[in-house]
């Protein structure tokens, strides 16, 4: 369960661009934050992840073991916390030279000591584990290849796993499916709203109609405030509260959708445009 | 003339092309600073064209005296020829190894201000430094021999090697880096598990020509005293033994090409292939 | 939790176990320690010197403490000094760079008037590069005496192996393209190069020549050791004497000369590389 009271960061010039920000996150819930660009919603996540240093509140992970603060705790303590929250990102982020199971097995990193790492690396066991996730994730077969030639979307669902071996007390996900096409991102989406069931899910989107899907709740901010923090299925009138004049970009995506990796299979692009 | 030029200009560099005498400014400038450049230098090195002449004909008569080539010699070159292999061979692995903390010490997205600064500065200080002068005074303190010619070269592969690694390393995305610190991993575990397989294979790359260049460095450091088969060539030349010389000198040519062609080979397969580890 | 997979052989997982990986990787560092082991004792290079005899670099250092900075205005001398190895370094740069892009037309297949010209050329490239530096420089030390004038011909002449190649291949990857195009017009084999081919290959040769001018500035304090004149002779002169002070005052100053030409010659390429494109 995460507890979040207070967040609030500031600009170097004194202005605010997180203001007051307080909601929880509890178990069984898949909890999509939207907002306008530039809004705040990535950046919580980071002040939560404790990437990025906050002014003033606090973030609390509770875990049957301990609480953790993550905006106060430092050096091991910060690394014990992270251990137990399972990030993907917008862009992946893997390592793409290393092969699909090892840039999984580095989801334990956490509970390994840096000697171990260096002189004999993961065990079989730890390997076998891996494999299990990449079942999950229906991401076995590709085990040994080498990362970098996946396309976007297996390279998300190897986050996940990566997430998932990690056996994390939560997960958070940064604008997941930003760089999927559409049917990818109904996959992607479809793999964490079960995930979601055991273990808590927040997750930053851009797409109102993929978090009224899948979501359990939806919190909304906007220029830095939470306005909006309830039912997942959002009106008219309130998405215009909160995206003002992007909403028409946020309800219809690009006819082709814009990646930020050159992943882009021609099937989607059709797709997309017949849509 | 300048029709053709104008008619050669591809369109979207003609609009910045300034026009008539105006495009003759900036050449006739370098130009004209070149030929400064020249007269200076040649003046400074005492370049005369009569000595060169006369130089000219004493150098063929000189280069008469190194052949034929002293083929007997041949059995006899081949032991310090060995010894010039190995003194890179031993050299370079150690080199990569120092080359590969002092990288780490120099990357500005990995290491502290406090390490990297330092760090910077050694690498730049010894890529400053001709490998001969770093021979010169090791020899100075510890006597003539193998060893300090495999520091020397170890030391120089340093600055080549150290500074590619700090700049592949700083060219990693940063939120790959960033990626691995959230699942709660150490500094040292993000290098061995994000860093190193990134920059794994062009280091390797860079290593290999560093034993190709470390060849060429063993030879040179040898006529200092480092022993090899650059040792025999100076011995040879003092001693006037002019063709034996000259079979060194040919040992030495098979020697430089063959880790060449070597040196190529592995570099393209790592390259490509890319090893996996 | 883990099932019989793991106890099965490893040719039934879809993956290298990491224990097999493991294995390969210490084979790897056990042949090259084995490797290094023997080589080492062939080469009867003891590393444990380094600490038995360390003292004798403790003495070194000391004696080279602190340097004579003074030379630097108790010894007129060494501007010369100076200005001759920085002298040496661009004429051999310059001269070296000519030569060699002449040479290289004949190198390059495009260019070339006969492949055997081609093959011959390049072996001559190639058998410089392998020559090792010093023994040009002997030779031409018997020829024309010792000083800068030999250490400038060894130069220029290691210049061209060096760029000949890199010339040749550059002249061989140019767009055929304005090449006929030219031809077409009816120029003359000058005019071809002059108009198609120099635009092509000029920011590369700029940007060799200034790069190749720092290994020559190297070049030229390491061949000055060996009798080419500039501070590399007055380098191994003070050693000669036991001078250690001076000997460190000049390493000194040469770390500051390599250094501070670099940012001249990365300035200055890039200038002249940002107006390349009027050319």
């Amino acid at each position: 369960m995460l507890t979040v009271s207070a967040l609030c960061k500031k600009l170097p010039d004194g202005r605010p661009i997180l203001n007051n920000i307080e909601f929880t996150v509890r178990r069984g819930e898949f909890v999509g934050v939207l907002g306008a660009s530039g809004a705040g919603k990535s950046l919580t996540l980071r002040c939560i992840l404790g990437l990025t240093r906050v002014d003033c509140g606090r973030a609390v992970l509770a875990t049957p073991d301990e609480d953790f603060d993550l905006t106060s705790a430092r050096g091991r303590r910060l690394r014990e916390a992270r251990r137990r929250i399972g990030v993907i990102f917008q862009g992946f982020n893997l390592v793409k030279r290393l092969r699909v199971l090892d840039n999984v097995m580095i989801g334990r990193l956490g509970g390994i000591s840096p000697w171990r790492s260096w002189l004999y690396g993961f065990t079989d066991a730890e390997a076998a584990e891996a494999l299990e996730a990449l079942r999950r994730v229906k991401m076995d077969h590709c085990a040994e290849r080498i990362t970098g030639t996946l396309s976007g979307g297996e390279m998300q669902r190897v986050a996940i796993a990566r997430a998932i071996f990690q056996r994390p007390a939560m997960f958070m996900a940064d604008e997941p499916i930003a760089s999927l096409d559409p049917s990818n991102s109904i996959a992607i989406m479809k793999l964490l709203a079960p995930l979601a069931r055991e273990t808590p899910v927040l997750g930053v989107f851009h797409q109102p109609e993929m978090t009224a899907r899948f979501c359990t709740r939806v919190i909304a901010i906007r220029q830095g405030r939470i306005v909006y923090d309830g039912d997942p299925n959002l009106s008219q009138r309130q998405l215009q509260d909160i995206y003002g004049e992007e909403l028409d970009q946020v309800l219809r995506p690009a006819a082709v959708p814009i990646p930020s990796l050159p992943e882009l299979a021609p099937a989607a692009i059709e797709a997309a445009s017949a849509a | 003339m300048p029709r053709i030029s104008r008619v050669m200009t591809p369109p979207h560099l003609a609009s910045r092309r300034p026009s008539g005498l105006r495009r003759l400014v900036r050449p006739a400038l370098i130009a004209g600073a070149l030929a400064v450049l020249v007269a200076w230098s040649a003046d400074q090195c005492k370049v005369s064209l009569a000595e060169l002449a006369q130089g000219a004909v004493r150098g063929v008569e000189v280069l008469g005296f190194f052949f034929p080539p002293d083929w007997s010699a041949m059995s006899e070159l081949l032991g310090p020829a060995l010894i010039t292999v190995l003194l890179a061979a031993v050299a370079t692995p150690l080199g990569v190894a120092l080359s590969l903390l002092f990288g780490l010490a120099a990357a500005r997205n990995l290491a502290p201000a406090w390490l990297r600064t330092p760090a910077r500065m050694l690498i730049g200080l010894e890529r400053a430094l001709p490998e001969i002068i770093i021979l010169l005074l090791l020899v100075a303190a510890l006597g003539v021999g193998p060893f300090p010619g495999v520091i020397a070269l170890a030391i120089g592969s340093i600055g080549m090697l150290g500074k590619l690694l700090a700049d592949a390393i700083e060219e990693i995305d940063a939120r790959v880096l960033e990626s691995v610190e959230t699942v709660g991993a150490t500094r040292w575990q993000v290098i061995r598990h994000a860093v190193i397989p990134e920059v794994l294979p062009s280091f390797l790359a860079n290593a290999i020509f560093r034993f190709e260049v470390n060849i060429r460095a063993s030879v040179l450091l040898g006529a200092v005293g480092a022993g090899g088969i650059g040792f025999e060539l100076s011995k040879a030349m003092s001693l006037l033994e002019y063709e034996r010389a000259m079979m060194a000198v040919l040992v030495t040519l098979a020697l430089v090409f063959g880790a060449e062609r070597i040196s190529d080979a592995l570099r393209r397969r790592v390259l490509d292939g890319g090893k996996l580890q | 939790m883990s099932t019989a997979a793991v106890a099965t052989s490893a040719s039934s997982l879809p993956y290298t176990p990491p224990s097999r990986l493991f294995r390969r990787r210490m084979g790897i560092f056990a042949a090259l320690a084995l490797f290094l082991a023997v080589a080492g004792a062939a080469l009867k290079f003891e590393p444990w010197l380094l600490i038995t005899d360390f003292h004798y670099l403790v003495r070194l250092a000391g004696e080279m403490l602190p340097p004579r900075i003074e030379l630097l205005w108790t010894k007129p001398s060494l501007y010369s000094s100076v200005a001759e190895t920085i002298a040496m370094a661009v004429l051999g740069t310059l001269a070296g760079a000519s030569i060699a892009f002449g040479l290289a037309l004949f190198a390059a297949g495009n260019t070339t008037p006969h492949p055997f010209v081609r093959t011959f050329v390049r072996f001559g490239f190639g058998a410089e590069r392998a020559t090792p530096n010093f023994v040009v420089l002997l030779v031409l030390l018997i020829a024309v005496g010792f000083g800068p004038f030999a250490g400038v011909l060894a130069l220029t002449i290691g210049s061209i192996g060096m760029f000949g190649k890199l010339f040749a291949d550059a002249i061989e990857q140019v767009d055929p393209a304005p090449i006929e195009a030219i031809n077409t017009v009816g120029a003359t084999r000058w005019q071809v190069i002059r108009y198609a081919i120099l635009p092509q290959v000029l920011p590369s040769v700029v940007a060799n020549g200034f790069y190749a001018f720092d290994v020559n500035l190297r070049a030229a304090i390491a061949l000055g050791v060996y009798g080419g004149g500039g501070l590399g002779f007055e380098l191994q002169l003070a050693m000669k004497v036991l001078r250690y002070q001076d000997v460190l005052a000049l390493i000194l100053l040469i770390v500051v000369l390599v250094t501070l030409m670099e940012r001249v010659s990365d300035f200055l390429r890039r200038r002249i590389l940002g107006s390349t494109a009027a050319l």
